[in-house]
């Protein structure tokens, strides 16, 4: 996934997680500052009577002697405040005053409703005669409360929401344009490249300083690939030129001498075996050179080839080869595999190596087996078996090794394969191909070329 | 033949020029890109043998000019070392006839600037006479032996490779070739050392046994120690 989109996800979720939070905890916390602002309200209107009454008098409430009670409530029945005398206990001390908050109905004019009731107990005219204990209750509406706190709750979760929401995009936008260099690091720098080649040493546009790191460490290691990749395309061309042309002299030199209609036949015989081994030079520089170059793409993929087609050339080409040594030959490709995105003739070289060494390692009058078929995998195995001595199993990773074939010695040593397997294998790995060999000593040897999917 | 040798490299210039000059080629040298191209604009050639890597310059600039010069009609052939691909194809593109990558055998050379000889004047039916009466006859690949302007004699059931190998014997009448110089014809340009000398002998041995079922074949001689040469 990529960083941004996990950002992105990482913070709608977290906002989420806010918002549902919010939800949770908001109406509860609401609900209960507004009922601890209704009891702070109570406690200011007890006070405000009672300096009232401290001021005018009980007497001013309670202006009748057959009304015991006073009552009043404003307009809307919102709040009510009533005065009620208990009954005299008479020779009893007076108790301390009571307060209490609470929550009940009561029928205020014929409408039954719920209250917060503040309830204060007290001896209201402690100067008096003969003193008395009211009840004074303050009742503040709840369904006001109600409203209200309804209100708070609903904007702030509003707020919530929509605070959330403002935070998940501009925090998106702010990702999209932070995480810009990095996009287009490796999009246009990366993505797009298929050889360290064709990387491309502009500076990223960014003031992010891991990018910049990332950007100088790229480009600085791009570099120095890119001059390794340099000098070992030059150190070919040279080899090339400073090896070829002095094997092209002898080569032409040796031609020449040749031609000497005076050459004594000893001289002769010497300049041929010299030729001899001018070839083996020519040959090997130019078998390096050609894996260099095949390594270093020097060479087009941009044909389908069909395997049997090629199969039946080589095999043409060394016709004569095989029936002077009576060798059959067995060519079964079904079905037939067209090669995408090959070039054509260096797969001819592969199979050509593999066909000559089947000729070449087989006794005379033996058969060679060129068998194609198709993978479950949608994939492709072209096996070319022989009847040769075959390989011993510790010998086998060493064929297609371009070095270590070199100073391999002794009777068991494959010397004699060449640089054609190395060859065959720099061929096959540049078809994305996979290029194997299995044997049994004496019994025969068989190469395995495998076609992955396309 | 009129043929401009363009080679910096002395040594080999010289090699060249003398297996050239001995078969009958006239041979002018330039050694340097200044030299071939005042020469390329002075005088027509009927080949040209061009290295690409000169002191001075890029041998495909000189292609590319002569190709857009009206009067030179030369044949280009391009011998390099360079082992870059693009060149084959470059050259080709510029219009050059031939592209030998060194080291190239000058017996090769010459074969090429053959076939570029008969392309050019267009000899229909390029026949060889050799031996006491067989005709060659190159574009049906057949060697017949006593034709008359009437019959056509019998043919000689010669295999692909057969022919070849006579053919190139034919071409280099005279010389000594190596066994090594006739599998590298034949087999091109094989990537591995083992000699494939054996597979050479058994090739002549029955090209012989097979013309000697109508005439003499005794003018293929072994050359001791060195090889074949058709005479």
């Amino acid at each position: 996934m990529r960083l941004e989109t996990k950002l992105g996800l990482f913070n709608g979720l977290s906002k989420l997680l806010l918002v549902l939070l919010g939800a949770l905890f908001i109406p509860p916390i609401v609900q209960r500052v507004a009922v601890n602002h209704t009891d702070q309200r109570l406690l200011d209107k007890k006070l405000e009577l009672l300096h009232l009454i401290d001021r005018d008098g009980l007497a001013a409430f309670l202006r009748a002697e057959q009304s015991e009670s006073y009552a009043d409530y404003n307009i809307l029945k919102q709040e009510y405040i009533t005065i009620t005398p208990l009954p005299i206990a008479l020779g009893k001390v007076l108790a301390p005053p009571t307060e209490r908050i609470f929550e009940e109905r009561r029928m205020v004019d014929k409408e039954v409703e719920d209250f917060r009731i503040l309830s204060y107990v007290a001896a209201l005219e402690p100067t008096a005669a003969a003193p008395r204990r009211y009840r004074l209750e303050i009742g503040s509406s709840l369904a006001t409360v109600e409203l209200l706190t309804d209100t708070l709750r609903r904007l702030a979760l509003w707020v919530l929401v929509a605070g959330a929401l403002i935070t998940v995009f501009t925090d998106a936008a702010f990702a999209h344009y932070s995480l810009r260099p990095l996009r287009e690091l490796l999009t246009r720098k990366l993505r797009s490249i298929r050889q360290p080649g064709e990387f491309s040493f502009a500076r990223l546009d960014t003031d992010t300083t891991d990018f910049r790191q990332l950007d100088d460490s790229l480009s600085a290691l791009m570099r120095q690939l890119q001059t390794s990749f340099e000098k070992e395309r030059e150190f070919m061309s040279n080899v090339s030129h400073e090896l070829l042309t002095p094997t092209s002299i002898l080569q032409s030199r040796f031609e020449n001498m040749l031609q000497d209609p005076t050459l004594p036949e000893q001289h002769g015989q010497q300049i041929v075996e010299s030729q001899r081994t001018l070839y083996r030079l020519r040959n090997t520089v130019r078998t390096l050179l050609l894996i260099a170059n095949i390594e270093n793409e020097q060479y087009l993929r941009d044909a389908n080839v069909p395997l049997t087609q090629t199969v039946h050339d080589v095999a043409e080409e060394l016709d004569d080869r095989r029936q002077q040594r009576e060798i059959d030959l067995l060519l079964d490709l079904s079905p037939d595999y067209v090669v995408p995105r090959a070039n054509a003739s260096l797969l001819h070289t592969l199979l050509r190596n593999l066909l000559s060494n089947a000729i070449k390692y087989n006794h005379e009058g033996g058969q060679i087996r060129v068998l194609g078929r198709s993978t479950p995998t949608g994939g492709y195995t072209l096996r070319v078996e022989d009847d040769g001595p075959g390989i011993a199993a510790e010998n086998l990773p060493m064929l297609f090794d371009r070095f270590r074939r070199f100073h391999a010695t002794g009777p068991q040593a494959p010397e004699g394969y060449g640089l054609g397997l190395p060859i065959a294998q720099t061929i096959a790995t540049f078809h994305k191909a996979t290029l194997r060999a299995e044997s049994e000593v004496g019994k025969g040897t068989a190469f395995i070329l495998e076609f992955g999917a396309a | 033949m009129h043929v401009l040798l363009v080679e910096d490299e002395k040594s080999l210039h010289q090699e060249v020029r003398q297996f050239l000059t001995q078969a009958q080629y006239l041979v002018d040298s330039a050694y340097t890109y200044a030299e071939a191209s005042e020469k390329l604009f002075v005088n027509s050639y009927d080949f040209v043998l061009l290295d690409l890597g000169l002191p001075g310059g890029d041998g495909l600039d000189l292609l590319r000019d002569a190709r857009q010069s009206e009067k030179q009609e030369a044949s280009f052939i391009i011998l390099t070392a360079r082992g870059a691909l693009d060149d084959r194809i470059k050259g080709l593109d510029l219009g050059a006839d031939d592209y030998l990558p060194k080291p190239f055998s000058l017996l090769e050379l010459t074969s090429r600037m053959q076939a570029i000889t008969r392309r050019k004047f267009g000899l229909k039916r390029p026949e060889i006479t050799f031996g006491d009466a067989f005709v060659m006859d190159v574009t049906a690949r057949t060697v017949r032996y006593g034709s008359t302007p009437e019959v056509p004699g019998p043919e000689v059931p010669l295999t692909k490779k057969e022919f070849d190998l006579l053919h190139y014997l034919l071409l280099h009448r005279g010389r000594v070739l190596t066994r090594l110089q006739l599998g590298e014809h034949l087999w091109g340009n094989v990537l591995e050392d083992d000699s494939d000398s054996n597979y050479i002998d058994v090739h002549i041995k029955n090209v012989r046994k097979k013309l000697a079922q109508f005439g003499s074949p005794d003018f293929i001689e072994t050359v001791r120690g060195i090889g074949y040469r058709a005479v």
